[in-house]
């Protein structure tokens, strides 16, 4: 009886050391988080004012902003995001709706789920020889080209995800009034299901508005303000690359405003997607 | 699956259906894009070099004569360190989320490690670089390499130069990026196991330590390995924060604490300025390399994941 | 889909006539004082804000078979999970009243929880094997109380086994997963890990609802002959296996025990209304 009994002391002391352990463990990422976030908001709140909005990329140890790199961003970013929900709305939508079940699906599915997954820098290496070695010259298309195939991967998978969460009733009360597939999907299935692909959507463009390395030789940068999408254009990410490496402080600065700008940018439109989907779940 | 119940005079379910067919195909023919563009770009220096190219550490863009064994052996000791401090803390994490946390608290904590995985890399780079590496230096790994001998075995494992900037670190930073990723899929296994099971482990006295070592993770054991190499395949492919932080040193890393580069990492740092044909070839000859050992990885890894299936 | 919202059993909608009916009383017919091993004394339990049994009485005699009966909701299940104190597992589910185990309160908080689901063990509705050997299944249990060596385990586990009925089937494949067994199969292999710790009460909260009929013939066996030496309480939708198995039936409507009895009384004189009604078939 009393082995019995410090067997059970012994079993309750492990448990709890292993409780602790784990409550441990989400203090270590919470720490993490806090940190970071800490950091970037001493170094990089002070380097945010106007100039950060109206002047473009300084030379080497001079004052200026932003500005070429934001809007070079935005546009490589909107432009991406076009090609990604065009082709990956339809993309899972044919794996949701239509093929998803034969064997090419099951290839098709795997594919995207390595596409998803792959190094981002091989994307950058494959448009480069795709189109900035043929039309010999770095260029904004390229990058928001890289920064589309980058996305297409993520909104492809939300939207056979969430149009699978669909009921088949929908799809058959459609179909049973004599609608087409085509208008089924589009006036019923789409729209059901608008919340969850907005926040795939959003999703996929937090996720290649911080993305450095498929744009580092694809856009590359430029110093000057352009909207010219033929020929290289600056972008957030790659300034902040440069100047973060660069040995001045001034661009250090500005590096850590950038760097602070994308964060808040991009967990903004995280939250924003789960609310969006959220929101909806409620209702 | 719907079928069609259209009339025959109405095209538009065909072409709906041929042109959602065609994106699909598209992303095939982006990848296989991918492999080939690779392949073609890299296979000048894979024909020159031969089989060296895996095994050389010279990596000399005067004299054009380029090695991967370097960058290859960077990639694998930083994937395998930071899977070595990661998994542990994202398992623990993912059990108290889903076992011991109050509904209340799990909610936001859960939300705060999907931030920490918004985080762009850049910013993680950023960190490691200014804040996390001389931190390292000073309070780590000074007073190692003083108190140390340095011809001892553990001096050699950690010999190198005192900025932070190197292997270990870039292997830290790489955890807590992969961190997240790896706790949040942890946390969807565990939600999948049916409730009585965790009842009926509960029921026969089993205390929660119990429940959760000899139960539940042998439950999800395939897909924890899935999850793994999920978590590797991320960890070899991460380009800019490793870029930042890991030195950019060519050759073979000799110890812990040295300088060192990864595949993903030689590439960012050189490819904008290589000017020779051989160079950039090499580095797109890197790239496959990457494709290769990471498609490897994500193809174990998925196959794996589907397969928990109960 | 968080955990706490897959909590079982549904919460019962209270209509008023029952609930304000302040002079409702349980119609008890006890079993012998002396012959008692378990006994629910005024236990009330909440989901949250949510009130799902009202002022239960049940006393439970020992080695025999009491069955607990009634519509879907009626909160038997819940009932039996407060009785090794399952329901901790969900925070915002609460108990109130006593339930007696040999004299001790077991809803005390000083309890040690774990120490007393070794003595109320408890199989459920779905087979649940671990994903282990057949045999550490049935192991499984005995290794966190006690050390026993190789050849004392097997004994163990053979008993168990040959108790549950299931020896004759699986003694060629031990080493098989649990997994790999039919659906009646696991469910013995549960009813024999829970007997392996040799517990006084086994619960069973509707055992047989997910097992084919012959299935459910072999597992009343079973019950039949565990009963000798294990007190057992079953909650069961069958009204057949209840008069067939049981010794003692409670009647649950609406969170309330509306009657409680030897079997074959509340079977052929049912007292309550209620009772008679949901027995003739009338509703349910």
């Amino acid at each position: 009886m009393e082995i019995a009994f410090t067997r059970a002391q012994r079993r309750k002391l492990a448990s709890q050391i292993f409780v602790g352990v784990c409550v441990a463990a989400a203090g270590i990422a919470l720490i993490a988080l806090g940190l970071i976030m800490f950091s970037l908001f001493t170094k990089g709140f002070s380097g945010i004012d106007t100039m950060v909005f109206t002047h473009d990329t300084p030379g080497p140890d001079s004052h200026g902003g932003l500005r070429n790199a934001i809007v070079g961003s935005i546009m490589m970013c909107t432009l991406a995001m076009m090609i990604a929900v065009f082709i990956g709305v339809l993309a899972g939508t044919w794996l949701a709706e239509i093929g998803g079940d034969s064997k090419y699906g099951h290839a098709v599915r795997f594919l995207n789920d390595v596409l998803l997954s792959a190094p981002s820098i091989l994307i950058g290496l494959f448009i480069y020889e795709m189109m900035v070695r043929p039309m010999h010259g770095f260029s904004g298309w390229a990058g928001a080209v890289a920064l589309g195939v980058l996305a297409t991967p993520v909104v492809t998978r939300t939207t056979e995800d969430i149009l699978n969460l669909q009921p088949n009733a929908l799809r058959e009360a459609g179909m049973a009034l004599g609608a087409s597939q085509w208008v089924t999907v589009r006036k019923i299935i789409w729209k059901a299901a608008s919340a969850g692909l907005l926040t795939g959507g959003l999703l996929g463009f937090a996720r290649i508005s911080g993305e450095t390395a498929p744009i580092l030789f694809t856009s590359l940068n430029n110093q000057f303000f352009s909207t010219d999408m033929s020929q290289p254009i600056a972008s957030l990410p790659v300034v902040i690359y440069q100047f973060a490496m660069s040995p001045f402080d001034i661009w250090q600065e500005l590096a850590w405003a950038g760097a602070l700008l994308i964060t808040a940018t991009v967990l903004a439109i995280n939250i924003l997607g789960r609310w969006v989907a959220r929101d909806k779940d409620h209702r | 699956m719907a079928s069609s119940a259209a009339p025959k005079k109405d095209l538009v379910d065909p072409i709906f259906r041929a042109v959602a067919f065609s994106a699909a195909t598209m992303l095939l023919i982006t990848l296989g894009g991918l492999i080939i563009s690779l392949i073609i770009g890299g296979w000048p220096a894979l024909s020159k070099f031969g089989f060296s190219f895996f095994t050389s550490t010279t990596w000399n863009p005067v004299t054009e004569v380029f090695g991967a064994a370097g960058p290859i052996t960077g990639t694998l000791i930083t994937a395998v360190l930071s899977l070595a401090i990661a998994l542990p803390i994202a398992i623990f994490i993912a059990v108290f989320l889903t076992q011991f946390c109050p509904k209340i608290i799990a909610q936001p904590i859960s939300t705060a490690i999907e931030l920490l995985a918004g985080i762009p890399s850049i910013v993680y780079g950023m960190w490691g670089l200014f804040v996390f590496a001389p931190w390292f230096a000073r309070t780590i790994q000074l007073p190692i390499i003083t108190s140390i001998p340095a011809d001892s075995f553990w001096g050699k494992l950690f010999a190198g130069v005192p900025n932070g900037a190197n292997i270990f670190t870039a292997s830290i930073i790489l955890a807590i990026m992969i961190l997240p990723y790896m706790a949040a899929v942890f946390r969807e296994l565990f939600r999948s196991i049916p409730p009585q099971v965790r009842e009926a482990a509960f029921g026969l006295g089993c205390t929660p330590f119990e429940v959760v070592s000899t139960v539940l993770i042998p439950y999800v054991k395939k897909g924890m390995v899935g999850v793994v190499m999920l978590g590797f395949g991320r960890a070899l492919g991460e380009t800019m924060a490793v870029t930042f932080i890991i030195g950019n040193a060519h050759g073979f890393p000799n110890s812990l604490f040295s300088s060192g580069s990864t595949l993903a990492s030689t590439i960012a740092n050189e490819f904008a300025e290589a000017t020779s044909e051989m160079h950039l070839a090499s580095l797109i000859a890197l790239g496959l390399v990457l494709f290769l050992i990471t498609f490897t990885v994500l193809a174990i890894a998925r196959a794996l994941l589907s397969s928990q299936r109960y | 889909m968080s955990d706490s919202s897959v909590a079982p059993n549904t919460q019962p909608e209270t209509p008023a006539d029952v609930q304000a009916d302040a002079r409702f009383e349980s119609i008890i017919v006890p079993p012998p004082a002396d012959s008692l091993v378990m006994e629910v004394r005024d236990l009330n339990f909440f989901y949250g804000p949510n009130q799902s049994l009202f002022d239960v009485n049940m006393p439970i005699q020992k080695s025999g078979i009491t069955a607990l009966i009634g519509p879907s909701g009626c909160g038997k299940s819940t009932l039996l999970r407060t009785m090794n104190r399952i329901y901790d597992l969900y925070p915002g589910q609460r108990a109130q009243g006593e339930i007696l185990l040999d004299g001790e309160n077991i809803l005390s908080p000083k309890l040690d929880v774990t120490a007393l689901r070794a003595r109320v063990g408890m199989v459920f509705q779905k087979p649940t094997p671990f994903p282990m050997s057949i045999y550490d299944n049935v192991a499984f249990g005995v290794r966190l109380y006690h050390k026993k060596t190789k050849a004392e385990m097997d004994e163990v586990v053979e008993k168990a086994l040959r108790r549950a009925a299931l020896w004759d089937e699986v003694k060629d494949k031990l080493t098989k997963s649990g997994l790999s067994l039919s659906g009646g199969q696991q469910q013995r292999l549960c009813v024999a890990r829970g007997i392996a710790v040799e517990p006084e009460v086994l619960l069973l909260d509707e055992p047989a609802s997910a097992l084919d009929p012959i299935s459910t013939a072999k597992l009343e066996d079973t019950l039949e002959e565990l009963k000798r030496d294990i007190t057992i309480v079953i909650v069961t939708h069958n009204l057949q296996q209840a008069a067939r198995l049981s010794d003692y039936t409670g009647f649950m409507f609406l969170g309330k025990m509306i009657e409680f009895g030897p079997t074959e009384e509340l079977f052929v004189r049912p007292k309550a209304g209620k009772t008679a009604d949901y027995i003739g078939g009338r509703f349910g």
